[in-house]
């Protein structure tokens, strides 16, 4: 009896202290000088706002998304916190969701004159956001499985019959992929977008399947570089890194060839980061300062040199050979394309999860 | 006897405010816009969700295939080992799923799909299955089994002790089946090659982006809340069948079953087991730990580049990984150790009352239901719940602090502690609290000097049960400002980039972190840890 009083008061003493000892640990945030919402991969983009923070002498507080829910966490939130905004700046590696952003009234008008010479297609006519360095949607190629590289230089080549089973895209669900079949629709017209599409989603369960359908890009650039899959859809950053293993991949940008008829050729899909100030936001000149910073040729440059590969929008902004800009880009309005996004999803849910 | 009324106020206040609130706020949504139920009507919905319950089912049968033979062996034979493997048998639950999915992806490149899912899944959680199968095993009395075996022999006496076992292992696979259809990373990932494997989860995640009607999303996440909530529903009918039920007085355990030369078999199976659910990837984690990233080797001036070259596995590379790893992580790992045991530390006391409520009130079984709730939901429509709650401008310094991740994961996680606490009251027979009250003892004394320590090993196992998922939480967590400091936070936005050393290092640091509660309490405890039942 006299063991159990003594657990038990013991029991008892150890429960108050950690009772009193949780509100130290639930202890509210300190105020920022500036909240940034950051898509671009943390591993790229945290030693970047901490040079930003040395450089003004700002506390930012930055907060990221994950590869596996791509943009749909921060995206999510700034929507959701829109009756009591709590971002002042939205960094997105992609475009699609921002302009969806600004097409829900999310976002506020800021003209940077910093990205002045920023050219028009990346620049929202009312302001409301800024592409800047962006990434290319390639074919990253298996030499060792693809030994004659010129034999894929087009989309189609996935569908052709003679590569069944090995190519890959990732599920256009999320992220730059569901950004890109929403950019075929627009590029192509529904007729031929569906026609692709529903080719590789009707095949899917197929084994082999029409096309492999990946988990992500990085995924797809890692089934290519293991030598798993011949071919697939990525992004040049993907791309860049799965190349710096060693491994014998190329990128292919495709589409660069006029149509049978002469058509001008589809081109290559580029999709730049986005910058843009959600409406209400508490820090507003702050918020604005940081934009400037982002948009600045510097960064441009700085980004087109890291491990990530951006290439720069401005033409004239240095770069190393690696990063390509000298192919044909696919011709579409990213404005429309943000504004079709949501229906989009929608379509490809219905598509590519059709069993 | 009755609960402390104040005290199971509050606890019911933290229940409500963290776990139920915010999944009230995001079904008034719903009623904006009835028509989207329509849409669950839709064939492709339907398939969806068929295939989703036959992957659950598969899950289901492979866990009661590895986990009754294992929960039995460790249980009730002398195969060699058994405590350590019985402790090791936890490893998988600690893991995450698209871990294990990764490593056995290498060994079967070609098997995907549907038979991958189902095979990384029920590895990674028949451990609920073999653990309360050892339980159950533990608590058949020797009396019933000397009489099935003198009547009937082998086979009878296996019969008798099945059916007594039987209620556990359906107990730990229902848990399983919860687990399996709740997860669409594992079969979107090993299904990148091959037929596609799609499961509703997919659906349920995709209707989050914006732009799409809420009503929508909500109405697409209630099939699986409804799928989870009914099989919590029958695994908490089930935990207290068979031999899980409470010990008469005049008990007497098992004897172990001398299997003779055949132990060495049984013990090959038990290894068999384990490498495929823990040696390997953990293994795997350990081997990628120790592989350099490639190198450019050096050419002469003027030459084109050498091709990259991957120097060999080195253990002295294996330690700089971890080096590194704790380097770059050092505050994300304590962020996460301190989230966790806080969340533990809070939910205690909260489970603590409110399964003394659900044990001994006729109410009880709201209370069950209302903590299992949070759990069932879809981890995105939780998180959104919770900034609808939660952000507002006088609330606005919780909402971007450290104790809206601790409300946050208390209120997902509780159902786990109440769960446990509320099966342990109930085998604890009321008279002692009647006989302490009858000297005058207050309510709250009663519940720390008789009802404590009688349940304590359950206390431990629900805290150690909280801190665990804690640590592992990252779908809800996306949406929780200050969560995005967490280790699997840091942990998924690493593996992006092929730096497989330094995430593996960070994997399994992450998972002996995860462990040591489990770990200390083995070592210095004298009774064993409840879990659940």
């Amino acid at each position: 009896m006299h063991k159990i009083n003594r657990t038990t008061r013991s029991l008892r003493r150890l429960t108050l202290w950690l009772l009193a000892a949780s509100p130290l640990l639930t202890a509210c945030s300190k105020d920022p000088d500036l909240v940034v919402y950051v898509s671009l991969d943390m591993e790229f983009s945290a030693p970047l706002i901490a040079e930003f923070e040395a450089e003004t002498g700002l506390k930012v507080r930055a907060e990221y998304d994950t590869e596996a829910s791509k943009t749909v966490g921060l995206v999510r939130r700034i929507v959701e916190e829109a009756k009591n905004p709590r971002c002042d700046v939205f960094w997105n590696n992609e475009i699609a969701q921002t302009v969806n952003l600004a097409h829900l009234g999310h976002l506020t008008p800021y003209d940077s004159p910093v990205a002045a010479d920023i050219p028009a297609e990346f620049r929202d006519p009312d302001r409301r956001w800024t592409g800047f360095g962006a990434r290319a949607r390639i074919l990253i190629v298996n030499t060792e499985l693809v030994p004659d590289p010129s034999e894929i230089d087009s989309m189609w080549d996935l569908l052709d019959p003679k590569w069944r089973g090995q190519a890959c895209i990732a599920r256009p669900l999320t992220g730059t992929t569901l950004t890109h079949a929403a950019a075929l629709y627009l590029a192509l017209g529904n007729e031929r977008a569906e026609e692709y599409l529903g080719a590789i989603a009707k095949g899917q369960h197929l084994e082999p399947p029409v096309v492999n359908v990946a988990s992500s890009n990085g995924q797809t650039a890692r089934l290519v570089r293991e030598g798993v899959l011949a071919f697939g859809w990525t992004d040049t950053d993907d791309f860049a890194v799965a190349k710096a293993t060693g491994a014998p991949v190329i990128a292919v940008y495709p589409d660069q060839k006029p149509g049978p008829g002469g058509e001008p050729p589809l081109g290559t899909l580029l999709i730049p980061n986005t910058v843009c100030i959600p409406k209400g936001a508490p820090h507003l000149e702050s918020a604005k300062r940081f934009v400037d910073w982002v948009l600045s040729r510097k960064m441009e440059e700085r980004l087109a040199f890291s491990k990530s590969a951006q290439i720069p929008v401005r033409p004239d902004v240095p770069r190393p050979d690696s990063v390509r800009s000298d192919f044909v880009h696919m011709q579409i309005s990213y404005v429309a394309l943000g504004q079709q996004i949501a229906n989009r999803t929608q379509r490809m849910q219905a598509m590519f999860l059709d069993q | 006897m009755p609960t402390p009324r104040p005290a199971l106020g509050v606890a019911l206040a933290v229940l409500v405010l963290f776990g139920i609130l915010p999944l009230a706020m995001m079904s008034t949504r719903l009623g904006v816009d009835p028509s989207a139920l329509g849409l669950l009507g839709e064939p492709r919905i339907l398939d969806l969700l068929g295939r989703t319950l036959l992957l659950g089912l598969g899950v289901v049968g492979l866990c009661l295939l590895l986990g009754v033979p294992f929960g039995y062996w460790i249980a009730r034979t002398n195969v060699p080992g058994a405590g350590l493997w019985g402790a090791l048998v936890w490893v998988p639950l600690c893991l995450p799923p698209l871990i294990m999915g990764m490593s056995w992806i290498e060994v079967w490149p070609h098997v995907r799909g549907a038979p991958m899912t189902i095979w990384i899944l029920g590895l990674s959680y028949f451990p609920l299955v073999a653990a309360f199968v050892a339980k159950a095993a533990r608590r058949v009395d020797r009396r019933q089994i000397d009489a099935a075996g003198t009547v009937g022999g082998w086979s009878a006496q296996w019969r008798m002790e099945w059916s007594l076992i039987a209620p556990a292992a359906f107990f730990g696979a229902t848990l399983a089946f919860v687990f399996a259809i709740n997860d669409f990373a594992v079969p979107d990932y090993v299904s990148s090659v091959g037929s596609k494997f799609n499961v509703y989860a997919d659906e349920v995640f995709a209707t989050w982006q914006a732009g799409q009607k809420d009503s929508r999303a909500i109405a697409t996440a209630l099939p699986l809340i409804a799928m989870t909530l009914g099989a919590l529903w029958i695994a908490l009918k089930l935990r207290r069948g068979g031999s899980l039920q409470s010990v008469g007085s005049g008990f007497q355990a098992p004897a172990r079953m001398d299997l003779g030369p055949w132990r060495w078999l049984v013990l090959g199976g038990l290894l068999l087991i384990l490498t495929a659910s823990v040696f390997l990837p953990v293994g795997r984690l350990f081997y990628e730990a120790g592989l350099p990233v490639p190198i450019q080797a050096q050419t002469a001036v003027g030459q084109p580049p050498a091709a990259m070259i991957r120097p060999p596995w080195t253990l002295g590379h294996t330690w700089e990984a971890f080096q590194t790893a704790l380097e770059r992580c050092r505050d994300n790992l304590r962020a996460s150790i301190l989230l966790a045991f806080a969340a533990a530390t809070v939910a205690l006391p909260v489970a603590f009352l409110l399964a003394h409520a659900a044990a001994r009130s006729r109410r009880g079984k709201w209370i069950l239901f209302g903590s299992l709730l949070p759990l069932a939901a879809p981890a995105i429509l939780f998180g959104i719940g919770q900034i609808v709650v939660w952000n507002h401008p006088l609330t606005q310094s919780f909402y971007t602090g450290d104790g809206l991740v601790i409300g946050m994961l208390l209120g997902r996680y509780l159902a786990f502690p109440v769960m446990a606490l509320t099966s342990a009251i109930e085998n604890l027979s009321p008279r002692l609290e009647e006989a302490a009250a009858l000297v005058g003892t207050s309510p709250m004394q009663r519940m720390g000097r008789i009802v404590a320590p009688a349940v304590l090993p359950a206390l431990a196992g629900s805290w150690t049960l909280v801190f665990v998922f804690a640590m592992r939480e990252l779908d809800a967590a996306i949406l929780v400002p200050a969560a995005n400091k967490t280790v699997m936070f840091r942990l998924y936005n690493a593996v992006h980039f092929y730096r497989q050393d330094y995430v593996a290092a960070l994997a399994l640091v992450t998972l002996f972190v995860i462990l040591i509660p489990g770990l200390l309490w083995t070592l210095f405890a004298r009774r064993k840890m409840e879990v659940l039942t």
